[in-house]
This record gives C-alpha cells, structure tokens and sequence, in this order.
C-alpha cells in the first residue's frame, strides 16, 4: 500500500479525536450523539470509510436498518484495509445469524490487527460453526497475546479438546495449573477446572492418575462438588476393576437412594452387570444383594423396584404383591405406569393380573364394610390399576367397565376421569375422550396439567379453536392468542398437535405452518448456544459446556424436529404431487375470509405483536435487556411480518419451491444418527427422487429398506415408485447411471414386471392392514384403474384383518356400510367426510 | 424413578414439563443459562424409561453487597401429576439445597409461591421448614400475590 493512499485514510488529530469519541458513545449505546459525531466528521471528509461504516452500525441499532447497511457496506468499499470496517461488517452479518460471512469478515479483519475483542468474536464463530482446527489457532494467538490471563489458557485447552486432541487439552492444563499461585480453597472456578482436568485424564484411559488427583484435590477442597466427586471416583475405581469401587457406589447411595443408576454401578462393581431397562434378569445372587440394600435404604422404591427384574417365579410374585399393595395402600396414581415395562415379560404381566384381581376382591370386603380395615381409597386405586391394565392389554371394555364403577364409586377423582379419556382415545373416540378429560379439568381448575391435557385432548379430536380456548385459561393474556404465547414458550406438545389436528381436518397448510414453527424454534435453539462460547470459558463451567455442545450437535435428532420435518416434507410432496390440493385449499379460503375479514385483521396484529416480543428478547438472564438508550433497536433483524398467515403461498413454492423447503427440513437430520428411523429415509427418498438427485434417492431407500426390512410395506411402495420412475429416464449421464442401474437391481432383483411384483406382495400380506393399503397404492402408482385400486383398500374390510390403519379415500359412504364391531367405539369412521 | 442432577440434555425435557405444569414459562435460552451458569444446582426426577417427570430450577442470586451473605433461589419446581405425592418434589428440593449449601456455601434459600398453590405451601412450609418473609402484591402476571419464602440453612 503506498503511504500516499493511506494518509488519505488518517484522519487529523481533531478528527481522530472525534472519531475515538463515535466509538466510546457507540460501545455506550449513545446512539443520538454518536450520529451527531460520525456527521461531524463526515463533513469534512466524507469518504472516511470508517465513519461512514460506523454511522451505518449506529443508524442499524435505531432501527432504520437498510440505510445502516447500505452505509456499512460502502464504507468497506472505502476502505479495504481498516481492521475496523471489516469488524462492523461482521458484526451486521452476525446479528443476522449469518455466521460464515461474518467468520470471512472478521478474518479480513484479523489480517490487519490482531485486536483481542475481534479474536474472540472470531474464535465464537470458529466453535458456532465447528470450525476446530482454526479455532485452535486464534486460541493459540489470544493466548500469546494475553498469558496472564487464566480463561486464555483454558480456551486453548478446550479447542484443543474439541479439535479431538485429548493429549494437548492435558499439556495446556498442565502448564495453566503450574503457573497458578495462592489459589484459595473452596473456589468454584478452579473446582470446575480440575473436574474438566480429571474428565480429560480419564478419556485418555488415564484412570489411576486421575484417580490420584481426584482423591487429592477433593481432599484439599479444591474440589467443592460432592456429587461429581462420589461420582467421578465410584466411575473411575469401576473402570480400574478396583475393588473399592462398591464401596464408592455405597457412598453414592447414602447420598442419593433413589438414584437407579447408583444400584445398577453397586451390582456391576460385585459381577452382576444388569442390562439397561430389561423386564426380567432374575440373579438370586443380585437379589441378595438388593434386599440388604432395601433394609439399609428403607424409603427408597429405586431398590425395591429393581427387585422386580431381578426376581422369577413365586420369589416374584410375593415381591409384587408386597409392592403392589403397599403402593395401593399409599395411593399411588403413578403405579401402572411404573409397573408397565414388566409387561413384556408374560409370565410376569400374568402374574400381576392375578395379584390385582385377588387384591380387588379382598380391599372391597375390606373398605365396604363400615368398620373396613382399609381406606375405600385402595379399592378406588385397585379399580384404577386393574383398568389401567386391562386396557394397555387391548381390553377396551373391561377397562370401562371398571372404570364405571370406580367413578360411581367416587366421582371426584380427575385421575379416573382423564384415564377414562384415555381408553376412549385409544378406542378411537376422541371426542368422548377430550369430554371426559374435560371433567377431570373442571375438578380442579387450577392444575395446568389438566389443562395442557385438555387441550392436547381436543386437538386429537380436531377442535382447534375449542382447544385454543381451553389453553387460553393459562397462557399469557397480553398474547396475541393463546397459540403465539405456546409458540414464543417453544411449546412443542403444543405445535406438533395443532399440526395433527390441522391434518386430520384437512387443513395441510395450517399444518405446515406449525412445523415451520418447531423447525424456527429448533433453529433458535442452535442460535441459542453462541453467546455461552465466550461465557463459559470466563465462568470456567468447561464440563457442562461441553456435554452443551454436544447436545447442540444432534438436538436435531430430537422427535419434535423429527416429527414436524418428516410430516412437513410428507405435505410438501404430496402438494407438489398435486397441485390441486392448494387450489382447493385457496378456493375454500377464500370463500371463508370474504365473509369474515376478522381473520385477516387477527393475524396482522399477531404478526405485530411477535415483532414487538422478539424485539424484546435476548439478554442472558431471560428478562428484557438492560436498555442503554431507549432507541437501541440491536442487531438483529426484527422479525419480519408474516406475509402468509394461511401458509397457501408455502404450499404453492410461491418464494421458496416445495421441493426445495421440503429438502431444507429434511437435512438436518442426515447426519445426527437416525438410521433406524424408517420414516426419515422415506421422507429423504421422496423428495430426493423428484429433485432429481437418484443417487441420493437410492441411497435412501436402502437405508429405509434396511431400517424397517424389505417387507415394510412404505418400503414397498417406494421400490415400485423407483422402478416405476427409472423406467421413463433416459438421459441420465455416466457415471450415475450405471450406479443407479446397480443399485435398482438390489432393491429390485426380480424378472417380473412391477405389476407382478405387486400383486405378489399383496398375496403374501393380504391380512396385513398397511401391507394392503400399500398395495393399494402402488397400484395406484402403476396406473391401475380406479375400481382396482379401491377394490383392494375395501377387500379390508371383508376380512377379519385388525383394524388399525387410517384410510383416505374418495369413496367414504362405504364406510358406513362396512362397520364392524371391533371398532363399536370408534368415532372416527362417523365423522361427515372432510376433502 | 431416579433422582438425580440436571443435564444439558434434561432441558428440553424440563422445559417440557414446566410447560405442562405451570403458566411462569421460559424459552430454552433461559434453561441453558441456568446450566450453564449453576451446573450443580438444578435436579431432575426420570422415569424408568428415562423421561423427565420433575425438576427443579435453581439459581445463586446476586449479591446485593459483600455483606450480603450467598444465597440460592428456586426459580421453579413442578412434578407431572401422574408422579405427584410420592415425595419427589421434597426430595428435589432437598438434593438442590444439599448443592446450593455444599458448592456455593449458601446460608439460606428463597422462593416466590402463590398464595393460593396449597400444595407448594405444604411442600416448602410443612415438609421443609421455609417460613414467609414477606408479601409480594401481585407478583404475578394475572396479579395473584406471592408469598416470598425464606430457608436458612445451617451446617
Ligand atoms: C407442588 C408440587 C411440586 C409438589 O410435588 P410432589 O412431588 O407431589 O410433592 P411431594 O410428594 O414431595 O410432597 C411433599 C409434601 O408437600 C405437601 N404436598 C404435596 N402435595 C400436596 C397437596 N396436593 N396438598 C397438600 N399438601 C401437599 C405435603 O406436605 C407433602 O408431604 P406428604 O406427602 O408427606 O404429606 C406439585 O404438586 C406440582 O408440580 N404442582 C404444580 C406446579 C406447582 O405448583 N409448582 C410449585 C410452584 S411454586
């Protein structure tokens, strides 16, 4: 650069004394005067790329954000080498969440002063975007720059510990922890410190050495968490066969008896490893050793629960009934479901139903007689569990029966009430079931739980706007709606089951809206962990940031995103596959909104009242942000005002292609671990195989065909769709269509024409529901006529087959005709037949 | 049942339950801040299967001068009602304040209540020994009032 250029880039000393003092008024948020300033020197010297960059980054934070913007970006243009302009760039780009432009900014930046506050920001950025190896480098630059300062050497511990070098994460440790002096006891800080120290000795297989230090440092206090040090230490004396490691899971216990986990480390530390959640592992040895500890540890059910698994036979039974009656006798709503995951051992479920059933008899004699030797509540509760039971087994009936007369009996209990609701749910009656567990709300109208329940209840029904209303009575009333204030809480349960109903009722787009909206959320969340990179490091909290990071990296994997994606890219599909479905969707949408514009006028005001919410959000401790300046509108772009209320306009690609939102949902979740998930790989092939992208849809496919088997009749369906679809490509290009070919020949192996290979696989499973539904739609896929393809989805009902499929077709009245008796209960085949 | 102490992982379950349970809700960068700030603090109640049933959120407040002695604060506590009345609400509180003492040296403890949650006043008052403070007049965003509750812990 010659000086010449750069001169004209200095400003004279009183405006470089106006210029430092823009900075100091922005780092106070005094937006007003450091306009003010930044024009002052403007009128001087207009092209100061500086300024002009930091009139920009004032005028974003009052909010008018585009002439900010504008003003940033030429002032970069003005002056490529400033460190500064390149700052305020990254700065924009990272309040927009755009982080990998705002990474390349503050490198630009870096290139021309290796400022700390820019390091820092930049090694924020580097662990947002997993961008390891490069982190470790602007660790190793900080602390070069600042080595006295302690959080610098734990940085570059940790960046090495995420770069997955264990042995370096230990040398830097080493060096930190021998530099430090006069440490006082007792000091969080550093006890967080060498628990982070001890975790890295221990990946690296260091167990005896770690194991020193632990003893040593919890000894000296330097080491102030109890639990994580009884827990680290019983961890690392089982990992070294030691034979003190049963002692250190005793002391657990004493601390905590009602820890499961505690139980199972004691057994493994004396040879009897139980595997995780197993019904039945009777070891008469581990028993033994259980009931010392449940005479030790009185209180706790941890023990005497585990003596369920560990039992058989008679010593089951007797065990049981000592459980089961104590827990009748205690009134514990809770009972069946603790008890349930016994059930997938026969013998064991038997057994129960016998105890039950003897118990009912014995507590009605007991508490029917005045002078009875036992509450009536235990025979209520016994009438409760034996419903319970009853019904997981299918015995819809019984159950009511029983119920019937538990509520005659008492009808003020909710429990019975919402389990009432349940077996009708399952019987197919939503909407005896979203009464009944109304009755339990109405019993104690200030319990949430019931409410929540309620609504959940109703949505599964399709009442929306009654569901709305009831969730109403809790949620914040300066909401907009009950619906926005459950969406800003990141109501998961919420969405995804408005989301359902909206698809029961035929509303697809209103669905998508609501897994658009877990999707946003899920994407806050991610968002969420940027401000704790640097927080963590200053609070020395190493380890729960790490396991945080870790989350962050599959929290995609997480059933809510899983579900709206996969239910998202299904509707986006089917839209695609079918234009007409939006086109009927907009015809009854408008017919609805020119009657009533009230509709309209609602969500405008939604959409302002979010904005207004979102504006107000951030600030770590949840509560609004301290305002500097009351005109700081931030940095981050206000949320924009939904342009598309009814989500027609998503569902017609108009902005974004189906195809393309639909592939966008589906993404995330390609990498974080899902391969036994069926669902997910069908969605994937789906929307692969109509962008064109094969070998990606093959890939697919035999993930799907692996996941669920051959047989699965989705799988099915989608073998016929590739075959089907490979048929009519022609201009494939080498190398993928030979891989293609390769790979449609072992997902397809046979000689037969897919038509044959239909109708084989509808022979082979002809009593299976969904194998016959899926026929069905292959056939459909192969063209068939429209009688054929109906023929199969009605030989359904001809036959004893178990009902459990729910079918869409354009000939419901049939229905009506083909009821049959297993489903007397359900209401949903009744229903006036939606679009 | 475990009782045991909160994780990263736990949060979105805990969100979930204080979603269900209670109208005082917080967005996920709430609970992170929690665990990232108090890791030691906060415990959740799992059942067999591993899914969140109760918890309690606990924070350390700020001091308001040197002389103000280390205290903690419960920020929320609920229990799915199917699991309610089998004490794991008292024993929630009990690891979290066992915590609060033993890590951060907390000589007592605060709360905000309903005056109407009679259960909660059960728990914090009879089972646990927390004694009123003071009234808050309405505390609440449906303008109930708050008992604020006190528990000094000694050694
Ligand atoms: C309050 C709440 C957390 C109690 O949880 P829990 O696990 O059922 O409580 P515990 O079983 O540990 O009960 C401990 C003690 O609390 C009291 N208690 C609990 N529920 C009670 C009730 N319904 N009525 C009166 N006292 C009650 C009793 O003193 C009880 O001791 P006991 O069982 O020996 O008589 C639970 O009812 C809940 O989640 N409610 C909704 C959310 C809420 O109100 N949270 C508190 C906000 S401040």
């Amino acid at each position: 650069m010659s000086k010449a250029l750069a001169n004209k880039k200095v400003l004279p000393s009183r405006e470089a004394g106006l210029f430092k003092e823009l900075l100091n008024l922005y780092e106070g948020r005094q937006l007003k005067k450091g306009l003010k300033t930044a024009d002052t020197i403007l009128k001087k010297f207009p092209e100061h790329g500086e300024t002009i960059c930091m009139k920009g980054l004032v005028l974003v934070h009052m909010g008018r954000r585009e002439e900010g913007i504008d003003l940033v970006k030429k002032g970069v243009r003005l002056d490529l080498t400033s460190h500064i302009v390149w700052h305020v760039f990254g700065l924009i780009q990272k309040g927009e969440k755009n982080y990998e432009e705002a990474l390349k900014s503050y490198s630009q930046a870096l290139r021309f002063d290796k400022n700390i506050n820019i390091l820092r920001d930049a090694a924020s950025l580097q662990t947002q975007l997993r961008s390891y190896e490069s982190l470790v480098e602007t660790r190793h630059t900080l602390l070069r720059l600042r080595p006295n300062l302690r959080q610098h050497w734990v940085g570059l511990s940790v960046a090495h510990y995420l770069n997955g070098n264990l042995k370096e994460a230990k040398v830097v440790l080493e060096k930190y922890l021998a530099t430090l002096k006069n440490v006082p006891s007792h000091d969080v800080e550093q006890s967080e410190t060498l628990l982070y120290y001890i975790h890295v000795l221990e990946e690296l297989g260091e167990y005896t050495e770690a194991l020193s230090l632990l003893d040593s440092h919890s000894r000296n206090r330097d080491i102030v968490d109890k639990t994580a040090i009884s827990e680290t230490r019983a961890r690392l004396l089982t990992k070294l066969s030691s034979p003190e490691a049963s002692e250190a899971w005793h002391t657990l216990l004493e601390r905590n008896s009602d820890c499961h986990t505690y139980y199972l480390g004691y057994l493994a530390s004396h040879g009897h490893p139980i595997p995780p959640s197993t019904p039945s592992h009777p070891d008469p040895d581990a028993l033994a050793l259980i009931s010392s500890l449940t005479t030790e540890f009185p209180r706790a059910r941890a023990s005497k629960r585990l003596g369920l698994v560990l039992s058989e036979g008679d010593e089951f039974k007797s065990r049981a009934e000592e459980y089961i009656k104590g827990s009748l006798v205690k009134g514990i709503p809770s009972l069946f479901s603790d008890l349930k995951s016994l059930y997938t051992d026969n013998a064991k479920c038997t057994a129960i139903e016998e105890i039950v059933e003897r118990l009912q008899v014995e507590f009605k004699d007991a508490s029917s007689s005045p002078k009875g030797s036992e509450e009536p509540t235990t025979y209520l509760w016994t009438l409760y569990l034996l419903a319970q039971h009853h019904s997981a087994l299918g015995r819809h009936s019984k159950a009511l029966e029983l119920l019937e007369e538990a509520l005659a009996h008492t009808p003020t209990l909710p429990e019975l009430h919402i389990f009432k609701g349940r077996v009708l749910k399952r019987a197919g009656d939503y909407w005896g079931a979203a009464a009944c567990v109304n009755e339990a709300r109405v019993l104690d109208g200030q319990d949430r739980f019931l409410n929540t329940k309620t609504g959940k209840y109703l949505l599964r029904a399709g009442c929306v706007k009654e569901a709305g209303d009831v969730f109403g009575l809790f949620t914040k009333k300066d909401a907009a709606s009950p619906g926005v204030d459950l969406e800003d809480m990141q109501s998961m349960l919420y969405l995804l089951e408005e989301a359902r109903a909206h698809e029961t009722n035929g509303q697809p787009n209103l669905a998508l809206k609501k897994y658009m909206a877990v999707k946003r959320i899920y994407n806050e969340i991610e968002d969420d962990q940027y401000d704790f990179h640097g927080y963590c490091l200053r609070k020395f909290n190493i380890m729960t940031y790490l396991r945080m990071l870790k989350w962050e990296d599959t929290v995609r994997s997480q059933a809510p995103y899983v579900t709206a994606a996969v239910n998202g890219a299904n509707i986006l599909v089917a839209s695609y596959d079918d234009p007409e479905i939006v086109k009927s969707l907009a015809v009854a949408h408008e017919q609805l909104s020119s009657t009533s514009k009230k509709a309209a006028k609602k969500a405008k005001k939604k959409a302002a009242v979010a904005a207004a919410a979102a504006a107000k959000m951030g600030g770590l401790d949840g509560k609004t942000p301290q305002q500097h300046s009351n005109e700081d509108k931030g940095l981050e772009p206000p949320t924009a005002k939904d342009e598309d209320p009814e989500g027609l306009k998503a569902l017609t690609g108009e902005g974004t292609p189906v195809l393309e939102q639909a592939w966008k949902l589906l993404q995330p979740l390609l990498e974080v671990g899902l391969e036994e998930n069926v669902e997910v790989w069908l969605a994937v092939y789906d929307v692969a195989i109509r962008r064109g992208r094969y070998l990606q849809a093959v890939g697919a496919l035999e993930k799907a065909k692996k996941a669920g088997g051959e047989e699965h009749p989705e799988v099915h369906v989608r073998v016929v769709d590739l075959k089907q679809r490979a048929a009519t490509l022609s201009d494939l290009k080498e190398p993928v269509k030979s891989v293609l070919e390769e790979a449609i020949k072992k997902l397809y192996p046979v000689e037969v024409s897919p038509e044959t290979f239909n109708s084989q696989y509808l022979q082979k499973h002809s009593q299976d529901p969904k194998a016959v539904i899926a026929a069905a739609r292959a056939s459909k896929i192969l063209n068939a006529p429209v009688e054929e393809v109906d023929g199969t989805v009605f030989s359904l009902l001809n036959t004893d087959i178990n009902l459990s499929v729910k079918v869409r077709s354009p000939s419901p009245p049939l229905f009506h005709l083909y009821f049959r008796s297993d489903v007397a209960m359900c209401t949903m085949y009744r229903t006036p037949w939606s679009p | 049942m475990n009782i045991r102490p909160a994780r990263v992982e736990d949060l979105a379950g805990m969100q979930a339950a204080n979603l269900q349970n209670l109208p005082e809700n917080y967005s996920m960068k709430f609970w992170l801040y929690h665990a990232m700030t108090w890791p030691q603090i906060s415990f959740v109640a799992e059942d067999h299967k591993g899914r969140i049933v109760g918890y309690v959120l606990a924070k350390i407040d700020d001091q308001e001068s040197s002389e103000d002695p280390v205290h903690g604060h419960v920020n929320s506590i609920s229990v799915l009602r199917s699991f309610r009345r089998l004490g794991l609400a008292n024993k929630l509180m009990l690891a979290s304040q066992e915590a609060m003492r033993s890590v951060y040296k907390a000589t007592y403890v605060t709360l905000h209540v309903r005056k109407s949650n009679k259960a909660a006043l059960g728990l914090y008052r009879d089972s646990l020994g927390f004694k009123v403070d003071k009234v808050e007049e309405k505390y609440y965003a449906d303008g109930e009032d708050a008992y604020s509750m006190r528990l000094t812990m000694t050694d």
